[in-house]
Formats: C-alpha cells, structure tokens, sequence
C-alpha cells in the first residue's frame, strides 16, 4: 500500500485503528472521533474532497489498489455484493454487511464456494438492472493481465478454481481475448440472479477481500473501452461522474437519480454534490484548511497534515483529528545485491538502522510510532518480530560495527539507498537513516526518486542496495500482509517483482511455512504460524519496521458527521459526512 | 597607400581614446584598465559590494576546508536539540547558541551555519563554472562569427536564434533524471572522468552545462557587435595587410580591445547564475540534499514560515544578499569599464 507515495496496495484495513483522537484545544470532553461536529447532517450543499498532489491512477474498480481511492470510490460510486459499514468499531467496521446482494453470501464447504444473490431492484446509472452477469462480467476482467493493470487480481489467481498454465498464470486470460473462457465459466456461475464462485481452496475471508478492495465489483461489458476505461466511471452508487474525470484536476459528482436510498443501507449521500480537487500540494490544502477560508470549510482530505503545521493545531480546534493508521513503513536489503547477499551485511544494517531519527525527521511521536514488525498492530495475530523487538530504536551502532566486521563486502561498506523522495521531509528522513548507517561503518549514497520510484525499484535488476516500502493489510488478516510482500512465487517474474522489492526468496521452506499458515482456519493457531512466517522473515532481514503512520487531518467547519472509520481505514468516510448549507 | 611607422606599430590597450578624466599634461597617461579601476574605486558602493562579495568568495573557499577540519559540521543530526516533534530547535531564535550560531535546521538538527557555508561552495562554485564556460563559448563565437562575416556570421546567428527559442527551463527539468544519470554512469567511465560518478558533481556538472549552453547568446551577439566595429579600424586592417594570421588577429589584435564587454558580462552574469541555480534546485533539479545548496536550503525553509521564522528567513537573506552584491559589483565594472552607457 503504499499510503501516499505510492501504491501498492491499498490496504485496507485495521482492524482496530485505535484512534486517539486528540482534539485540541479546546474543551476536554472532546467529540470521539466518530462524531465530528454535528453528528446527523442535513442534506444538501457541497462538500470538496482535495486529491492533493497523488493523483488518482485509477476510477476503474478492477485497476484500483490504492487505500484512498477504494474508500472514496465505495461511498460514492460503486457498490458491490457486500460492503462495511460506516463504523468506527473494530470488529463491525470490518464485517461486511449486504449491500447489492441480500445477504453477505453462502458457503457450504466452509469457504469453497460463495454463491450471492444479487437484488433485484438495483440499477446502473443509465437505468439498467444490475445483473449476476455484471458482476461475472467484472471478475473476469481481472484475468486481463495485459489490460487490467494495476489491480489486486493475485487473489483470484491464487484462490479462483481457473487451472494455471505452463507460466504460472491462470489459463483464463480475460474477457478480450477470451482464452481459456471456458475455464473462466466454470469457475464462475450465474442461475438468475444468483452468483457462485468457485474456490480452488477454502477462502473464509472471500467476502471481507470483496469488500474491501473493488476488483469483484460488477462491470458493464457493453461499456467496456478495456484501458480507455480507466477513468471511466459506471456508477451504481447515490452520485455519478459529471462530466469527465480530468487527471491533475479532477471531477464533480452529482447524485444519481438511477441510485435508491431504500437498497443502500450504509451510504447516507448527504451532499447533492462532491467536488474532487487534485494537484494541490499539502502545504497549499492545510493553509487553506487551518485558516478555515472560504471553500475549505466544505473540505476533507486524506493528506496527512505536514509537519510544519503541527504548532498551529490549536488554532483548528476541535477540526483536528489524529487517527494511527494501518500501515507500517520499513526498509528492505536488496537480496540481489552484491553486499546484502551476505547475512551478516544485512544484520548489521538492522542493527544500525536508527528508526527514532528517521521519526523525528518526518514529525515525532505525533506523525509516527515505532515499529517492530511489517505487520500493523492493529490486525489480529499480530506478534513483535522478535528479531527486532530487542534493537533499541535508535539503533546499535556498536554491535553493528562488529557485525559489519563479519561482512564480506569491502571495507567502507558503500551502499546506495533509493527511496520515495523529493520532498524536504523525506529527504531528513533519509538522511537520518544514512547518518546511522554510518556511523556503524556503511557509506551510504542517497538515491532520491520521485514518479520514476515503483518503476525502478520493481525492476530485480535495479542497483540499489536497500529500498523504503509501507504498506497495510488488505483485510484484517496477515495473510494479506506477509505473502503479497515476501511470497515470491507469486510476486517475482523475469521483469518485475511485484511487491517483493527487496527480491527476497524464502524458499521451499518459507512457502511451506506461508500455505500452511494460510491453510489454518482457527485464527489463534493461525496467528502462530505466521509468527513463525514473520520471525523467519526477521532471521533473514528480509525487512527492517521503521515505524507505523499516525494520521493527523483536519477538516472545514461546515462539515458534519465527520469519522474517521475503521471501514474506510482512518481515512474520512465520505459515506456519512454532510456540509451545512 | 603608404604606410607610415607608427602604424605599424603595435597596437593594443593604447587604441582606446582617452577617457574623460585623463589628464593630458600628465605625460606618462595611463591603460584603459588602470583608469577603469580609478573609476571603480570612486564608487564606494561598488568598493564595499566588492569587499562584500570577495568575503562570501572566501567563505565558499574555506568551507570544505573548515568541514574537513572539523570546525563546521553539515551533516550531524542533532535532534537531541528539537522539540518532540522534531520540528522546532529548542531555545531562542530557532535555536541559536555558541555552539550553532544561526541555529539548527528543524528536523533534523543540523548546524544551519555549516550548511549555509558549504551551499555557498556548492552554489558559487556552479555559477563561477558556469560562466567562465559560458563567456568563452560567447566570446568565441563572438568574434568568429563578426571578425568573419559571411557564411560563418549567418551560421552563428541562427544558431543563436535557434537557442533563444528554446524552452529552457522545461529542457531542464525534462532532461535532468536521464542526463544525470548517463552524466554518472556513462561519461564518468571516459579515463581521468571517474570523478563524475558522485551524483553531487555529475548534477552539478549538468546544471552548469545547461546554464552555458543557452547563456551564451547574449555574450555572442554583442561581442560580435564589438568586433564589427573593431575589425574596421586601421590597425585591424594593418595587421592583416602584413599578413597577420588568424590566430594572431583574434587574440592580439581583437581580444584585447573587448575585454570590457567581457568582464562586465562576466560579473553581471555570476549572479544571475546565482540565482538560477537555486531556482533550479529548488525545482528539484541538479544537487539533491543532504548535500546543501543555496536552492535545496530553500525549498525546504519556505515550509516553516511560521513554525521556525528563523529558519525560513536566514536562507532567503544570505541568498539575496549573495546576489545583491554580485550584482552591484557587476554594475560598478560596468559604470567604470563602460562610461558611455547610461542606466
């Protein structure tokens, strides 16, 4: 996931976001955070949401992976067969619930295969039903590959029952080409109204994966432009694009009269519309937001307030919202590189790595808390990284210099580190780590990179020596964490390596280690085995945790029932926030 | 027509006229260049923009020097000096102290002294580079293109049209990712380049091309002008007529007499490259941070306008001021080198 700088995946979701809400100033019996100011709005009015300076890769449901844009698009536009609730509580903020289907879907088998019925009084946009096909329709598009980019199609791949070719690839390859179709039907059924999804093996989780990424969400195949839909948008939700979505711009949504409150029992659609702003930089939105001028009383974001703000957080009042988010950032050793392909040069640079530096750099304890494992605390089996639970954070640079002793690359230990950067706060952050680095004995060269920086840190020939990653669970589960990160069956091919950028491979026994702890449906027992999973990871230096995102938002005067649910990740949650007129 | 003695006699610095001012009575009469200097030492802005100017020459020269030794520290993270958000330096002033005499920088705690001085070596040695590689291809091209007239004239003309026309900013920022890289990876393995493969000097090295690569027409065209009126007079065409070659007449019998032109050029330039520079790194383009450069120092203090004023001004004032008294020194050569010209 990649929060901001850049995408991966969305993560999504934390379970227990715990949030803290420090509302400042002000009174002390502070509005939970849940309940911004005026806890039922009317409708009517509208309310801006800034893009800031990320733009939107994506409006097309299948291709969205990024944690912003799959919340925004599923209070707004989209629906699918279930969705969560908007809920701050941890546990109900992340069942899913009905919301084009009539119930959250049958199983059997215990998870083999999912059948749903879809409503029958629910439309598109233009007026048409939505139908079982629609959604057969959407799922297939993720088997496009060469056309659907970008998406999380690795679960269909890994659980969907389409046998795998002599590639490692699903035979099916997507509704354009239509090879392998047949495979594809039989995995996927339509009888009426009813839709069921075959399993190659047990997916307890297969509703929560629905309603928290977009990718099984129904598509309209008479509409469908293949990649010149990306920022086409289908609505079957309360607004609709008017207009076209202009990248770097942005777009307004209007309601869709076509969308009924009587099927939808979690968006409220308050404002008649919503007005999307991208391109500003952070500074420019919080300036607007902290003085609380003219638009900005109508506004939310999902940009983190800058640091530099920090001191004028009193001046917002109870506008100010601080929420820890389900993400954790670390840092990887290139495994492909000549120096971390020794061990111990990979030990000695977790020994060094002075993750307090590189958290005072980005903001302190109010942007940021340490972390000691990839996996956020906030989803259930998490357990430290007893690998690095003993490293204080600053680092230990003593016993890294006689760790670095037992590496076998050349004496100084010149490293290139490649990070997401070009901004004055990542920068510091960078060049706290590499002041820690070394001083342990490294020499580091800093290797800023701006839009270039997922293009050239996926390839797995890249020459950086270690590389900045962040990312958030999926779903409440580790298994949306560990292996989209370290599997490498799934993620290295001969040009890319998917989410594993460090090129880690774990080997025979790490993959035996992953399926057997993906296999385990008692979430205790489970919740083990990937501590088992992570602990290895640790032993291997696969990655270094640096810290876990705290968010800190503000947000205009004028906007009502603001929340910052556990269901949208911490981000705010457009489907219950009004403006007052 | 015949010749007389004294024309055959070398001419030079002397063929200028008598500036006013010049005494005639006094027999010994003095250079062009030594009146030049009377003129500029009159203009006591010009003497203190000098004095000025040569003290942050001095500081960019000793900086490296002091970091080696010790003295001055750029790079050390003192964060232990920082408020728990790590943004503002404790104690007054943005934290200044004996010890941090302009205070830390937020974040990071890094002595702003330190890295003020070191950015003046890094910004000062790219515009100093710059025009001095700027001013030859001008002048060079300069008197080709007006000592010979003809096809060569033309060629140069266009091309100086050709450059002018070109979006240079945008090159500039387009460029900057690939030609960085294949400045650090390709050229540096030319032998005696290696040095190049620093990603501060091979950004360095590109900001400085492309400031002279579109910087020299105006250097060109009026040089050329100069040497139009130059390549008339007697002595030019005496030379010639004994069979001077071109090399004798180019730098003996032209250079010499546009040397004015050139150093007020020069002068007038450096701080425009001054402030180019950090105009660039502040579009992120040439040395990246850590390494300070005025630019990169900026484009990280406009953030902390209110949260550390201290830290957002020092910047913008020792960049003004560097640019300030470079340019004033510019404009007192020109005043002494060039009295005809009015402002």
């Amino acid at each position: 996931m990649a929060i901001t700088k850049k995408p991966l995946v969305a993560m999504a979701a934390a379970a227990a976001l715990a949030m803290s809400l420090a509302a400042c100033g002000g009174s002390d019996d502070e509005p939970s955070s849940n309940s911004g100011n005026n806890a039922e709005g009317a409708k009517g009015g509208t309310a801006i949401f800034f893009n800031g300076p990320r733009f939107t890769e994506h409006w097309d449901p299948q291709r969205m992976y990024i944690g912003r844009d799959l919340n925004n698009a599923g209070r707004l536009v989209y629906r699918s067969l279930v969705a969560f609730p908007a809920s701050n509580d941890p546990t109900e903020g992340t069942t899913p619930v009905p919301d084009l289907a009539t119930d959250t879907g049958t199983t059997d088998d215990g998870g083999k295969t999912w059948s749903f019925t879809v409503r029958d009084d629910v439309k598109w946009e233009d007026g048409e039903a939505i139908t079982c096909e629609d959604f057969k329709y959407g799922a297939s598009r993720n088997f496009a590959t060469d056309v659907i980019i970008g998406g999380p199609a690795n679960y269909l791949f890994t659980y969907l029952d389409v046998p795998t070719g002599a590639d490692g690839l699903p035979t099916y390859k997507g509704p354009y080409k239509k090879t392998g179709q047949a495979d594809f039907d039989k995995a996927v059924t339509c009888d009426g109204q009813t839709i069921t999804y075959h399993m190659k093996k047990a997916w307890p989780d297969f509703p929560q994966s629905m309603a928290s990424l977009r990718y099984l969400d129904p598509y309209r195949a008479d509409l469908d432009k293949g990649d010149a839909s990306n920022f086409q948008i289908i609505s079957n939700g309360p607004y609709k694009l008017e207009g076209k979505w202009t990248e770097g711009t942005g777009g307004t949504f209007v309601r869709n009269e076509n969308w009924s409150e009587d099927t939808d029992t979690i968006r409220k659609a308050l404002p008649d519309e919503w007005e999307f702003r991208e391109g500003d930089e952070d500074e420019a939105i919080y300036e607007q937001l902290i003085a609380d001028s003219d638009d900005a009383q109508y506004a939310v974001t999902e940009r983190r307030m800058p640091p530099t703000f920090y001191d004028r957080i009193p001046e917002a009042e109870d506008r100010y919202t601080q929420v820890e988010s389900p993400y954790v950032d670390y840092v990887l050793p290139n495994f492909n590189s000549p120096v971390f392909k020794d061990p111990a040069c990979r030990e000695a640079l977790a020994l060094a790595t002075d993750k307090a530096a590189w958290i005072k750099a980005g903001g302190g304890d109010k942007a940021f808390k340490p972390a000691y494992s990839v996996v956020n605390p906030s989803v259930p089996g998490y357990t430290e990284n007893p690998a690095f639970a003993d490293i204080p954070d600053e680092g230990d640079q003593d016993a890294a210099k006689a760790k670095l002793a037992e590496c076998s690359a050349p004496k100084p230990v010149k490293i290139k580190f490649t990070y997401s950067g070009g901004t004055p706060t990542s920068d510091k952050q960078a060049a706290a780590l590499k002041e820690a680095w070394d001083a342990a004995g490294f020499e580091t060269q800093l290797d800023p990179l701006a839009d270039t920086y997922y293009a050239v840190i996926q390839k797995p020939d890249a020459d950086f020596d270690v590389t900045w990653g962040g990312w958030g669970a999926d779903w409440p589960s580790i298994g949306t964490v560990i292996p989209p990160l370290f599997d490498s069956r799934i993620n290295l091919t001969g040009d890319s390596n998917g989410n594993d950028y460090g090129n880690y491979k774990g080997g025979p026994e790490v993959d035996k280690a992953i399926d057997e702890a993906y296999a385990e449906t008692d979430l205790d027992a489970a919740a083990k085995k990937w501590a088992g999973v992570d602990a290895k990871l640790g032993e291997d230096v696969a990655y270094i945790p640096l810290e876990i995102t705290i968010f800190n938002f503000l947000h205009g005067s004028k906007v009502t029932g603001y929340s910052n649910n556990v269901s949208t990740n911490g981000y705010a949650d457009l489907a219950v926030i009004g403006v007052e007129s | 027509m015949t010749l007389t003695a004294s024309n055959l006699e070398p001419h030079g610095d002397e063929e200028l006229t008598a500036p006013e001012g010049a005494v005639p009575s006094v027999a010994a009469g003095r250079s062009p260049m030594q009146l030049a200097v009377r003129r500029f030492r009159a203009d006591k802005l010009s003497v203190i923009a000098l004095a000025i100017s040569a003290v942050f020459v001095l500081c960019a020269i000793a900086a490296p020097i002091l970091v080696a030794a010790g003295v001055l520290d750029p790079y050390t993270f003192n964060q232990d000096l920082l408020a728990d958000d790590g943004v503002k330096p404790l104690g007054a002033l943005g934290g200044i102290s004996w010890d941090h005499p302009l205070g830390l920088e937020p974040g990071t705690g890094r002595d702003l002294l330190s890295r003020l001085m070191l950015a003046m070596t890094w910004s000062l040695g790219i515009a100093l580079t710059g025009t001095v590689i700027t001013v030859i291809i001008g002048v060079a091209l300069g008197i080709i293109s007006g000592f010979s007239g003809g096809l060569a004239d033309a060629t140069v003309g266009r091309f100086i049209d050709l450059t002018l026309s070109f979006p240079q900013t945008m090159m500039l920022l387009a460029l900057s990712a690939p030609a960085v890289y294949m400045i650090q990876n390709s050229i540096s393995d030319a032998p005696g380049l290696g040095f190049l493969s620093d990603r501060d000097l091979a950004s360095g090295l590109y900001v400085i091309i492309i400031l002279a690569a579109f910087g020299w027409p105006p250097v060109a065209r009026v040089l050329r002008g100069q040497v139009l009126s130059i390549r008339e007079r007697e002595f030019v065409e005496a030379a010639k007529l004994i069979g001077a070659n071109k090399r004798r007449l180019y730098f003996k019998e032209v250079l010499p007499n546009v040397w004015a032109p050139i150093l007020v050029y020069f002068t007038l330039l450096v701080p425009a490259y001054i402030s180019a520079e950090a105009a660039f790194s502040f579009l992120g383009v040439g040395i990246k941070p850590p390494t300070p450069t005025l630019g990169n120092i900026l484009a990280d203090s406009v953030n902390y306008t209110t949260a550390d004023p201290m830290f957002f001004f020092l910047p913008g004032i020792v960049l003004v001021l560097t640019v300030v008294f470079f340019n004033l020194v510019g404009d007192g050569a020109r005043d002494a080198l060039d009295p005809k010209t009015h402002r």
